[in-house]
């Protein structure tokens, strides 16, 4: 067994250190090894192996800290289970807490105990990082959006091009010269994000947001700087990293002087901006954060925009992101804005804050090393779907519709993967 | 008083002095701080997690194991009611003859819980995968100690075996996952928080 230096434990066991509050001495200490949670993890239920249980990759962590930082663990390490950090370790902790989890986060409100269990995965990967065992794929993606400004490395010139053209094809559809995808303009009500995915994959959902802005008369502009709503730093744990994606928007959302950051539809974007941003940058925002779902049913429900529901036909079903769903409270709002978009809508089992994830969370996406088990993960997600009997497929995550569109093919299920957006979009009725 | 009695009482008071000190920490580790700007509602999500987010209706963990939850339910019943059984025993406060018996029938429902638990954790593979000794050692001692509060009922005998029995089950409580019974208050505390916070909890009607 490969045995690591001291200096190298002791980065690991940092995680366990200066820790702001009582929340991972409380969660760490409470597992009872129940294994009740087996049933409520997408990866136990579509290979019912041990090593999937999440009280399993819990203890993975668990089991560290007993013999790091507890008396107990210390003397009698056998005793409970405590493990040393050695290379053995290291690599089933990678590959269960990165290759194994996409820490939506069910498992936890299923707990018998009440444990946080997405909170000590991801306190596990931090934990690697630290001592520089993060899978590279990933790690990959980070370092892009470090060096680049963007997770796709998409350059300046690219952007403003695809911005031009959207805009030309913009003015076109609604017939006005007028209508704008306005860049670094100052003083304007929203600064709007994107998921860099849009420009370079799907440009047609930037389209679908700029004619919703149209529609509402919205004062709005993009950033050239700093347009990335993703932050792969915080899958892979690295809060300095994290810290520097978070500031940059943060910054530019001053140097933009706009009241509002909207959110693009990216579930772990969302999060890791308005829910864990100010906690890793320490301080509050001064100015309000919002997803773009919210204001959207924001602009219906004040009669900013009108849709015709007449205009999409097809049964539609949502995906709920478990970033933005289960972690970020948002589950009305789509529902809301289907009611009103959409002609015949239908709900999958479970779905809310108790819907499985499609797979694709926790980085998995960027991670092509766990492609096979991603795939197999979300068959409980095609399955779900297949049951709807729906042909679009609506999910507020650019994420979760990558996923969704490998099962799409994967699995031969026959719909259209679309952003909440883009539906909006298609129902429009401009006046 | 017996040397038994001292061992148990003095075993009682090395265990609130250790559990206190795993208090203390865990309250001087600093309340919950969020600098995200709050959407949801705190107390009704912290009263959720305590309540509705722990019934069998909501929670997988529950409905999906009715058979093990139930068996939960009991075991942990039947070790709240051994431990004031031994509290009536240190305070040498008797107790009449029906009641005796009503507790014992209870102990001895949660006792099977117990044991069926412990074999559950024996012969499901991916229990016995999850296990260490101290889960093992922890069912143990409390089932012992359900037993043993029954054979105290109706028969002075087993007093000695009884103390010892208990002082074994509270030294050994700070050392091993049985500490939950401090931990589990906060970790729900924070859980109910966490989701308070973001307006997850209490879930809404749609």
């Amino acid at each position: 067994m490969g045995e690591l230096s001291k200096d190298k434990i002791e980065k690991g066991i940092e995680v366990f250190k200066n820790q702001k509050d009582s929340k991972l001495r409380a969660h760490i200490n409470s597992c009872v090894h129940c294994g009740l949670c087996a049933e409520s993890c997408t990866y136990y239920l579509a290979m019912p192996d041990a090593k999937f249980v999440p009280a399993y990759k819990v203890d993975l962590v668990a089991s560290v800290y007993r013999r790091y930082c507890t008396l107990t663990g210390k003397v009698f390490p056998g005793l409970v289970g405590a493990r040393k950090l050695d290379d053995a370790t290291i690599e089933e902790m990678v590959d269960l807490l990165f290759g194994a989890c996409t820490m939506c986060g069910r498992c936890s409100t299923h707990c018998s105990i009440g444990l946080d269990i997405s909170f000590l995965v991801r306190t596990g990967r931090k934990m690697l990082t630290n001592m520089g065992y993060e899978p590279a794929a990933l790690q990959t993606s980070v370092n892009t959006a470090l060096e680049t400004g963007n997770n796709m490395g998409i350059s300046d010139t690219d952007f403003i091009e695809t911005i031009e053209w959207l805009q030309e094809d913009l003015q076109m559809e609604v017939n006005d010269d007028q209508a704008k995808i306005p860049l670094n303009e100052k003083g304007k009500e929203i600064l709007y994000t994107l998921n860099p995915r849009e420009p370079k994959f799907f440009p047609l959902s930037i389209s679908a947001m700029a004619k919703i802005f149209y529609a509402a008369n919205e004062s709005w502009t993009i950033s050239t700087k700093m347009y990335d709503i993703t932050n792969y730093a915080y899958y892979t744990g690295n809060q300095d990293e994290s810290k520097i994606i978070v500031k940059r928007l943060y910054d530019e959302m001053e140097n933009l002087e706009a009241k509002k950051c909207v959110l693009a539809e990216c579930g772990h974007g969302s999060r890791a901006f308005r829910w864990e941003g100010p906690n890793v940058i320490e301080k509050a925002y001064p100015f309000e954060v919002l997803t773009s779902v919210e204001l959207i049913a924001q602009y219906i429900r004040d009669g900013r925009i009108k849709l015709d529901p007449e205009k999409i036909q097809e049964l539609v079903t949502i995906h709920d992101p478990c970033n933005l769903v289960r972690s970020g409270g948002i589950v009305q709002e789509q529902r809301f804005i289907m009611e009103n978009a959409v002609k015949n809508f239908t709900e999958m089992t479970p779905h809310g804050i108790e819907n499985y994830c499609c797979g694709g969370g926790g980085g998995q996406l960027a991670m092509s090393e766990y492609n096979e088990r991603r795939m197999k993960i979300g068959k409980l997600k095609a399955d779900q779907i297949i049951k709807t009997g729906a042909k679009i497929v609506a999910s507020p995550c650019h994420n979760c519709i990558d996923q969704l569109a490998h099962l799409n093919s994967t699995y031969k299920l026959g719909i259209q993967a679309k952003t909440i957006a883009e539906i909006v979009a298609d129902a429009l009725v401009l006046e | 008083m017996t040397w038994y009695y001292w061992l148990a009482a003095a075993s009682l008071l090395i265990n609130v002095v250790i559990l206190l000190i795993h208090i203390f920490r865990l309250t001087t580790s600093g309340k919950p701080t969020d600098f995200s700007k709050q959407r949801g509602k705190l107390t009704p999500a912290i009263a959720f997690a305590f309540s509705g987010a722990m019934s069998p209706t909501r929670k997988e963990s529950a409905f999906l194991h009715l058979p093990t939850y139930i068996a939960g339910i009991f075991y942990h019943l039947g070790t709240f009611t051994a431990i004031f059984l031994f509290f009536f025993n240190l305070a040498q406060i008797s107790v009449n003859e029906s009641f005796s018996r009503f507790i014992a029938g209870f102990l001895m429902i949660s006792a099977v819980s117990g044991i069926g638990i412990i074999l559950k954790r024996l012969f499901v593979n991916r229990l016995r995968a999850l296990s260490n000794p101290d889960d093992y050692i922890s069912n143990i001692l409390v089932t012992l100690f359900q037993i043993f509060s029954v054979f105290i009922l109706f028969d002075d005998a087993w007093f000695s075996a009884y103390y010892i029995v208990v002082s074994l089950l509270l030294l050994y409580i700070p050392v091993g996952k049985l500490k939950h019974a401090v931990y589990f208050f906060a970790a729900r505390y924070h859980l109910g928080y966490f989701y308070g916070w973001r307006d997850v909890w209490p879930p809404k009607k749609f």
